[in-house]
């Protein structure tokens, strides 16, 4: 591994923690650590997670023990008792979460001591080990959701047949988490499943509580989320699904059978939403036929990503949109043993050659790693098998990298900085939809 | 022995005796001096806040042909994110196109929180150097360094020799300091520690009388710089603006000025100090120039400096006329609405008394923290006998809810990213700061007042908002006291 990241697509542990807990309905974090970490989690959100900040909670409404040299010498755990105990009376909140940043951990202080002797009272509050140096936003966030797991959700004795959980999409890290998650929920609900997200505002605590009552955990990422759903199933015996995140009419396709063949569920279900949920699909992309011809809407494409979406991109643009994906980079730090697990959970039709899957966190040297040939010369007086016409889907830090390929541009994954999203959702038949509209829409902006 | 003959800069909190606790009034505060607030007062509860890593950043970030290494566990760096939205929006205005920060961060792990983090730093620094060969390379330290002992100083000097790139370390470890303005000392500090002297074989020309140091640490956008500029100016003087978007390579040409001039002495006065006391350069910081009568304050210090008097009166004269015209068909809609203050401290102050030019009568006003230089300030809202709440915080928005409910103000002015408690209650709300747009001088006057304006006229965003958006704290909590968190050290809790 290299002595130093360029332009990480991600925060530390407790940054994805924190956008994680602040997603939660009647949830209050508390973060131990200096007063900083609050501050760099609200400035990254404005900077980078399409113009939302805070949640409910919000931004430096955070509750923190803003450690200071005094603690770091005698130890915080005085100002954490302090600080838990004074929370209670001012924020409105059901369940505290104590997140630790660098600082308490670093010092040792044992957090789990004061909050196991708050639990013994009777307050309902959990800890997770979330200091930055444990990892990036996507270990935050399955750190969270094990202490959920763990400490929260309750045991339940019988399983409801048609109760599903889903997670995989990352709050903060995935600025369409809202949108996603309720396009997903709904999705299954017209399976006539019942389904806890946790984090969207159709849920509850109550239903996370309960969530051990689930037939089925379905995760909807190769990576994220994946050991938390082992530890469900050690605890509360739920089994899981890992499906692609799915985006567009193919892959949405392909999920419902996923889902429906790991619940048992008879086919006629399922294709009665595949059939109608295509038929509309298709009746308001068919009016797009004419110009998609016309102006030559079919791309080269340079797909940059999580691994969530780097696939679920390449595969939507690739199966369904009938562009070429040439190259698709996943700037997720993840160990060389573990690549080709992810490989094997995505879903494309089609088997990509394996040299156009690249794992790269450096911003920079993503364009160092592409064919020199691609990038348009002055003197074009020859024939050339150019990377012309393309589009570069990736984050707002790749502007300028579309700019040298002069090709199309779109900001989808973290950071985004120059798009305001509030439900918007790419996910599922409608999400297949939007994306379209805001690719075409990038396309024809100078019209 | 100066300052800067340390490895590392004083803390605001050692230098100055700087505080960000205190809940009272402004007749409370303009009395007693800086003693009056506040020593060991501390909060029984509190919200998260920045660090000086931010605004470190804010300035470090605008340099032109520099690097920056962040030395520190990976999340520290990505508030980068929004300041490159600044960086980019401030190169295109400043040079005509868009720049991205190229930063980097030594994403420490367990095991180097084990074995010391030097190595790693090593082996970064010399990588970036082979493949990014920046001019500059600065090196921002963190709070994990700061706790486990690396030494990055010794370090950056001993493999000097064998880097290409200029080598700027900077020591931002947020355990140390609860004022953050302790970052503009040191990334000052590390300016005049390494970017002062010419670089051996350039000419020197002598001092120049005409030419002044604008200071800006990333406060001002280019609005702002051009009118302050624009005065400047007009007495007839040449303006270097530093540091922020200033190329470090060029940054010696600063001790060829006659005099500078600060915009706020909470960014400036650790290093105007050095300047003067290493260069000889005067330096002018009293005054914010934001305000009518403020504005003018800062000119003539200015111009007492460097013999302009007469000229000045002229500039003022003539400015003053031009804007009050102006104003006048703004000024009715403002005539006795009760105005809610809070950012930083000198901007605040400096605040209110422009709102009162305006028409506004002061109900509160919070600031982020307190020292001896906004003595002055409070004694100018005080002098009229009347009376209102301070509140010292670095944020804590649950003092400022509390404190909103009760003195229901027609209108608020926030700090970037502290807007929202304000705005979810249904206060017409105007950001008192946010680079980019104008605020200083008399170009800032008149545009801040059509803001105003603006928002007073319809403010049914944050209407609606209210009625459908709580805030997150227990009705209970606003029935109590809004300081009864603020105690002194060592004093039981209540």
């Amino acid at each position: 591994m290299s002595s130093y990241i360029e332009r990480p697509r991600f925060s530390c542990a407790l940054c994805g923690a924190l956008m994680a807990a602040a997603a939660l309905p009647d949830t209050i974090p508390i973060v131990h650590s200096v007063a900083g970490c609050v501050g760099n989690v609200a400035w990254t959100q404005q900077g980078g997670a399409a113009l939302q900040v805070g949640g409910p909670c919000g931004c430096l409404g955070i509750p923190g023990t803003n450690l200071r040299e005094r603690e770091v010498v005698f130890g915080g755990l005085d100002r954490l008792r302090e600080q838990i105990a004074n929370t209670v009376v001012v924020m409105e909140g059901r369940l505290f979460i104590v997140l630790t940043g660098c600082v308490s951990e670093v010092i040792g202080d044992d957090v789990d001591s004061v909050v196991r002797s708050y639990k013994w009272a009777g307050m309902d509050i959990i800890t997770a080990r979330t200091g930055g140096f444990r990892g990036n936003s996507y270990r935050g966030y399955e750190e969270l959701l094990k202490t959920l797991f763990r400490d929260y959700v309750r045991t339940a004795k019988r399983k409801s047949s048609r109760l599903v959980n889903l997670w995989g999409v990352v709050p903060g890290m995935d600025v369409f988490w809202r949108g996603n998650l309720e396009a997903m929920r709904r999705l299954l609900e017209s399976m006539r499943l019942e389904v806890n997200t946790f984090f969207t505002g159709e849920d509850s605590l109550e239903t996370l509580a309960c969530a051990a009552k689930a037939a089925l955990n379905v995760v909807v990422s190769p990576l994220y989320g994946v050991e938390a759903a082992e530890i469900f199933t050690e605890i509360h015996g739920t089994t899981y699904l890992v499906a692609p995140f799915p985006i567009g009419p193919t892959a949405t396709g392909r999920f419902l059978h996923m889902v429906a063949e790991a619940l048992h569920i008879g086919n006629e279900d399922v294709d009665r939403v595949i059939d109608r949920e295509s038929e509309r699909y298709y009746r308001y992309l068919s009016p797009l036929t004419d110009p998609w011809i016309d102006l030559d809407l079919q791309r080269y494409a340079l797909i940059i990503g999580d691994a969530n979406y780097a696939f679920a991109l390449a595969d939507f643009v690739a199966d369904d949109l009938g562009w070429l994906p040439e190259q698709v980079f996943v700037t997720d730090p993840v160990p060389e043993d573990q690549r080709e697990d992810i490989l094997g959970r995505r879903a494309g039709l089609r088997p990509e050659p394996e040299h156009r899957l690249v794992f790269e966190t450096d911003t920079s040297a993503i364009r160092h790693r592409l064919d020199p040939r691609w990038f348009p010369v002055e003197d074009g007086n020859d024939y050339r098998e150019s990377f012309s016409p393309a589009f570069v889907i990736g984050s707002s830090m790749d502007r300028e990298l579309a700019e040298s390929l002069r090709a199309g541009h779109l900001s989808v994954g973290f950071p985004v900085a120059n798009r305001a999203v509030l439900d918007r959702s790419y996910v599922g038949y409608s999400g297949g939809l939007r994306l379209v509209e805001d690719l075409v829409g990038a396309m024809v902006a100078a019209r | 022995m100066s300052y800067f003959d340390r490895a590392t800069p004083p803390t605001r909190e050692s230098r100055l005796a700087s505080c960000i606790t205190y809940g009272g009034t402004i007749c409370g505060l303009a009395g007693k001096g800086r003693r009056s607030c506040l020593e060991n007062a501390e909060r029984s509860f509190s919200q998260g806040s920045i660090c000086l890593l931010l605004p470190a950043l804010g300035i470090i970030n605008s340099l032109p042909d520099t690097a920056v290494l962040i030395h520190g566990a990976v999340g520290c760096g990505t508030v980068t994110h929004s300041q490159n939205c600044i960086v980019r929006m401030g190169s295109a205005a400043r040079h005509g196109k868009a720049r991205d920060v190229l930063w980097f961060t030594t994403a420490l792990q367990e095991l180097d929180v084990v074995n010391g983090g030097e190595r790693r730093l090593e082996d970064a620094i010399r990588e970036i150097d082979r493949e990014h060969s920046p001019k500059f390379l600065v090196v921002v330290t963190t709070c994990i360094p700061g706790i486990i002992g690396d030494d990055v100083d010794t370090l950056v000097e001993r493999i000097a020799p064998e880097i290409k790139a200029r080598m700027l370390p900077v020591h931002c470890e947020g355990f140390k300091t609860s004022i953050w303005a302790t970052a503009y000392d040191a990334v000052y500090h590390t300016i005049g520690r390494n970017l002062l002297e010419p670089p051996e074989g350039e000419l020197t020309s002598g001092p120049n009388p005409r030419l002044v140091n604008l200071m800006n640490v990333s406060s001002m956008g280019r609005p702002d710089e051009l009118e302050l500029e624009r005065l400047l100016r007009a007495l007839g003087l040449e303006v270097n603006i530093f540091p922020v978007f200033a190329d470090p390579g060029g940054m010696h040409r600063a001790t060829r000025a006659a005099l500078s001039v600060s915009t706020c002495p909470t960014h400036d006065d650790y290093f105007l100090k050095h300047l003067r006391e290493r260069y000889g350069i005067p330096f002018s910081i009293r005054h914010m120039p934001i305000g009518i009568a403020n504005t003018a304050l800062w000119l003539r210090d200015i111009a007492s400096y460097l013999g302009l008097k007469d000229e000045v009166e002229r500039v003022i004269a003539r400015e003053t006329a031009h804007l009050q015209a102006a104003l006048e068909p703004l000024l009715p809609l403002f005539q006795g609405k009760r105005a809610f203050i809070a950012a930083g401290e000198m901007r605040a102050l400096a605040n209110g008394t422009l709102l009162r030019e305006l028409g506004f009568e002061i109900t509160g006003m919070r600031t982020f923290h307190h020292d001896e230089f906004a003595e002055g300030e409070y004694e100018k809202l005080a002098a009229d006998g009347s009376d209102f709440v301070v509140n010292i915080a670095d944020c804590q928005p649950f003092e400022e809810a509390n404190l909103l409910r009760r003195l229901k103000p027609d209108v608020f002015m926030g700090h970037v990213n502290a807007n929202s408690t304000a705005a979810r209650m249904g206060i017409p709300t105007v950001a008192i700061y946010q680079v980019g747009m104008h605020f200083v001088g008399y170009r800032g006057v008149y545009e801040l007042a059509r803001r105003l304006h603006r928002q007073i006229r319809n403010p049914s965003f944050n209407q609606r908002l209210a009625e459908h958006v709580r805030l997150c704290y227990r009705e209970e909590w606003y029935r109590r006291d809004p300081f009864s968190h603020i105690q002194r050290r060592g004093e039981d809790q209540l």
